[in-house]
C-alpha cells in the first residue's frame, strides 16, 4: 500500500547525494589525516624546543651554581607565559620563571626521572620536559601549555581544511549539475515518451542516445514494432471481416425487400427462401471469422509443443466427421468415402482437428460439381500420421495454389459464395498442432488433393 | 427501362433482379467481368449496375473499357469497397454513381432513375412532352394542364409494356426511335417478343392517349414530339 503511493525515487537525487557524501567522506578522511600528521609534526617541533630550553638552562645553572639566591626570570615577551620553567639545585629551586609554582612541579632528588610528561597544574595542562646536568645536582623542568599547541594545531587545520569545507556546498552544486548535464539523454527520452500520443508507434530515434540506452531503445522499438505489425493485421482483419460480411447482408436485405414487395406467391417464396440461406450463409461466415480470430489469439499463449498435445485418434475423428457431412455430399449427389486402417494416434485437439477435417471436406464438396468424388484417407508412415483429402473437382491453377490460405483469397467464377475463409482456418490450425499442410494436383482423382502430417503419438 | 446487372454473388444478385424487375425495370444479369463488358457494347442498355469485385475482369477495368469503347450509359457501381479512395477511383474512371452494399432497392431504383433522366438532360423527375407528364417513380402518365398532378382521377392507366414504350419515347423526346430499339428498350433475355408487339402496343397507348400522343413515321420509327 505505502509502496504504491510513494513517488519513484529520482535517479538524479541518488547519483547526487551518493556523489556529494562520498566527497563529504574523502574530505572527512583527509581531515583527519591531516589532523594526526600535523598534530605529530607539532610534538616533536616543539618537543625539542623544550628539550632545547632545557639543555640551556642546565648549561646556565652549571656556570652559576654558586649563586644559591633564588631568582625569577624576567617575563620578556606575552609570549613567555606559554611556558614556565624551574631550576632545582641540589634540592633547592634554583631559578623560575614568574608563572612557574615555587613547588617543584615532579618529585626531584631520588626519585627524579628525565623525559617528556603532561600534566596539570591549577586547571591547565602542561607539557612538562625534566632534565639534570651531569652530576644530577641540576635538575630542570620546562613546561609549555598543552593549549597553545592545539591552537596552532587548529589554527592550520582551520588553514588548508577550511578553504575545503567552504568548497563542499559548491562542489555538491556542481555535482549536481554535472549529473543533471549527463542524465540529459534520459530527460530527454523521457520527454519525447510522455509527450507522445497513447496511438503513436513510429520508433524511437536512437542514433544520438549514449551507448548504455541503446539495449533499453532497442527493445522499445522492438515491441513498438510488434504492436504495429500486430495493429495493422488486427485493422485488416476488421476490413476484410467487414467487407466480406456487406455482400452477404446486402443478398438478406434485397430478397428480404423483393419478398416483402412480391405479389407471386412462388416469387415470394423464393426470395424468402434466398433470404434464409444468405442468414445461413453470413452465420457460418461470422461463425468462421471467430474461430480465426479465436485461433490467431491462441497463437501468442499456445506455444505448447506437439507432444503436449492430447492423443486423438485420426480414423476415427475422420468416421465422425465423415458421417456428419455425408448429408451434404449425398443432397449433391457426391461420392464421399474414407479409407483408414486401424487407430491412427496422433498429437491433436480433437475439436480442432475436427474443425480442420470439416473445412477441408467442406471445400472440397463446395468447389466439385454435383456428382464428384471425394476421397479421404488416413494412413499411418513412420513418425507421422498423413491426412488426405482428394476431389474430383476443376482443381487450382499453380497461381492459386500459392495464395491458399490467404485470409479472404477465394477462386473467383467458380459460381460458389465461398469466403476464402476456410483455408485461413486450415493453415491456422496445422500451425498451431504442428501438423504440416500440402496442397497439390490430385494424381489419382484429377481435382484437389490436400495432405495434412500429423506428428504420431 | 432495360438494365444490365453485373453482380458475382449468386443470392444479391438473384434478389437484385427480382427486386428491380418489380420496380418495372428489365433486367440482365451477368456474373463476371467479360460476360458485363461484352453485353455493355452489344445491347443498348439505359444504364447499368457494376459490382466492383467481379471474377475474369475486375469492375474498375470493366469500367474503363467500357467508357474508352465511347459508351456513355450511365453506370452505378454497387461494392463493398467503401474507402474514400475506393470511390474516388470509380468516379474518376468513369462511374456514375457509387453505392456501397447493402442498398435499399428503392433507392437504387431512385437512383438509376435520375442518372437515366439526366443522361437525357431532363432535369426533373416527371417527363414532359406532348401534351403528356409521366412520372417514372410512380409509373403514372397524366395530360398535363389536366388539373392537378397528384389528383388520380387524371392518370391514364397504362400497362407495363405500354408504359416503358411511351416513357422510352418520352425520355427520347423529338427524336424517332425503330421498331428494333423500342423491341431492345423493352424485352430483356429470354423474353418471347412478337413480331408485332410494338405496333400492338403503339395502337393500345394512341387509343388511351389520343391519336396525336404518338406519331408515326414511315419507314423509320415512332416519335412523340418535344414541347412546343
Amino acid at each position: 500500500m505505502s509502496s504504491a503511493t510513494r513517488a519513484p525515487r529520482s535517479l538524479q537525487k541518488r547519483v547526487t547525494l551518493l556523489v556529494i557524501a562520498l566527497l563529504a567522506l574523502v574530505w572527512l578522511v583527509t581531515a583527519v589525516v591531516t589532523w594526526r600528521d600535523v598534530r605529530h609534526e607539532l610534538d616533536e617541533l616543539l618537543d625539542s624546543h623544550l628539550a632545547q630550553a632545557a639543555a640551556l638552562l642546565v648549561v646556565q645553572q652549571a656556570a652559576e651554581s654558586e649563586d644559591d639566591h633564588p631568582s625569577d626570570a624576567p617575563v620578556l615577551h606575552r609570549y613567555a607565559t606559554q611556558v614556565s620553567f624551574q631550576v632545582w639545585h641540589e634540592g633547592r629551586l634554583a631559578q623560575r620563571s614568574v608563572n612557574a609554582p615555587p613547588t617543584p612541579l615532579l618529585p626531584i632528588g631520588a626519585a627524579f626521572q628525565t623525559g617528556f610528561r603532561t600534566l596539570t597544574v591549577a586547571d591547565t595542562d602542561w607539557r612538562v620536559f625534566a632534565a639534570h646536568g651531569a652530576e644530577r645536582d641540576v635538575q630542570v623542568f620546562v613546561a609549555e601549555r598543552v593549549d597553545s599547541r592545539h591552537s596552532i594545531l587548529w589554527a592550520v587545520l582551520r588553514g588548508t581544511l577550511g578553504p575545503l569545507a567552504l568548497s563542499l556546498p559548491l562542489l555538491a552544486l556542481a555535482a549536481w549539475w554535472a549529473v543533471r548535464q549527463g542524465m540529459a539523454p534520459m530527460r530527454r527520452l523521457s520527454q519525447s515518451l510522455a509527450s507522445r500520443s497513447p496511438h503513436a508507434l513510429e520508433p524511437l530515434p536512437a542514433h544520438d542516445a549514449p551507448a548504455e540506452m541503446q539495449p533499453m531503445l532497442a527493445a522499445l522499438n522492438g515491441l513498438f514494432e510488434r504492436i504495429t505489425s500486430m495493429v495493422t493485421a488486427e485493422r485488416r482483419f476488421t476490413a476484410d471481416a467487414a467487407h466480406e460480411l456487406r455482400t452477404p447482408i446486402a443478398a438478406i436485405r434485397t430478397q428480404a425487400q423483393v419478398a416483402l414487395g412480391e405479389a407471386d406467391s412462388a416469387l415470394r417464396r423464393h426470395a424468402l427462401q434466398a433470404t434464409l440461406q444468405g442468414c445461413d450463409r453470413a452465420t457460418r461466415l461470422v461463425a468462421q471469422l471467430l474461430m480465426l480470430s479465436r485461433l490467431e489469439a491462441s497463437q501468442g499463449g499456445n506455444t505448447a509443443l506437439p507432444e503436449a498435445a492430447p492423443i486423438t485418434d485420426l480414423s476415427n475423428l475422420a468416421r465422425r466427421v465423415l458421417a456428419d457431412t455425408a448429408q451434404d455430399a449425398v443432397a449433391r449427389g457426391q461420392t464421399l468415402s474414407l479409407d483408414s486402417s486401424a487407430a491412427c494416434p496422433v498429437h491433436a485437439d480433437d475439436s480442432l482437428a475436427a474443425a480442420l477435417l470439416r473445412n477441408l471436406l467442406d471445400n472440397a464438396l463446395r468447389y466439385s460439381p454435383n456428382g464428384a468424388q471425394v476421397r479421404v484417407c488416413v494412413q499411418p508412415l513412420d513418425d507421422r500420421v498423413r491426412l488426405r483429402v482428394d476431389d474430383s473437382g476443376p482443381g487450382l491453377a499453380e497461381a492459386d495454389l500459392q495464395r491458399l490460405g490467404e485470409r479472404f483469397f477465394r477462386v473467383l467464377g467458380n459460381g460458389q459464395s465461398g469466403s476464402g475463409l476456410g483455408w485461413s482456418i486450415v493453415r491456422r490450425i496445422a500451425a498451431v498442432q504442428g501438423a504440416q499442410v500440402r496442397a497439390q494436383r490430385s494424381p489419382d482423382l484429377g481435382g484437389l488433393r490436400v495432405e495434412v502430417d500429423w506428428p504420431a503419438a | 427501362m432495360r438494365i444490365l446487372l453485373a453482380e458475382d454473388d449468386p443470392l444479391l444478385g438473384d434478389g437484385l433482379r427480382a427486386g428491380l424487375r418489380q420496380m418495372g425495370f428489365q433486367v440482365d444479369w451477368v456474373r463476371d467481368g467479360e460476360a458485363a463488358a461484352r453485353e455493355l457494347r452489344a445491347e443498348p442498355y439505359a444504364a447499368a449496375v457494376l459490382d466492383l469485385g467481379l471474377p475474369l475482369k475486375d469492375g474498375m477495368d470493366v469500367l474503363a473499357d467500357t467508357r474508352r469503347a465511347g459508351l456513355t450509359l450511365p453506370i452505378l457501381v454497387l461494392t463493398a469497397r467503401d474507402a474514400v479512395p475506393d470511390r474516388i477511383r470509380g468516379l474518376d474512371i468513369g462511374a456514375d454513381d457509387y453505392v456501397v452494399k447493402p442498398v435499399d432497392l428503392h433507392e437504387l431504383a431512385a437512383r438509376l432513375r435520375a442518372l437515366v433522366r439526366r443522361a437525357h438532360g431532363q432535369p426533373q423527375e416527371c417527363l414532359q412532352a406532348n401534351g403528356l407528364v409521366l412520372d417514372a417513380a410512380a409509373r403514372t402518365v397524366a395530360r398535363a394542364g389536366a388539373g392537378e398532378a397528384d389528383a388520380p382521377t387524371n392518370d391514364i392507366t397504362l400497362s407495363t409494356r405500354e408504359f416503358d414504350l411511351l416513357h422510352a419515347l418520352m425520355l427520347n423526346a423529338g427524336r424517332v426511335l425503330s421498331r428494333e430499339q423500342l423491341e431492345q428498350h423493352l424485352y430483356s433475355w429470354g423474353q418471347e417478343v412478337d413480331s408485332n408487339a410494338v405496333e400492338v402496343h403503339i395502337h393500345h397507348l394512341r387509343r388511351k392517349l389520343g391519336a396525336d400522343a404518338i406519331r408515326t413515321v414511315r419507314g423509320v420509327g415512332y416519335l412523340v414530339p418535344r414541347e412546343a
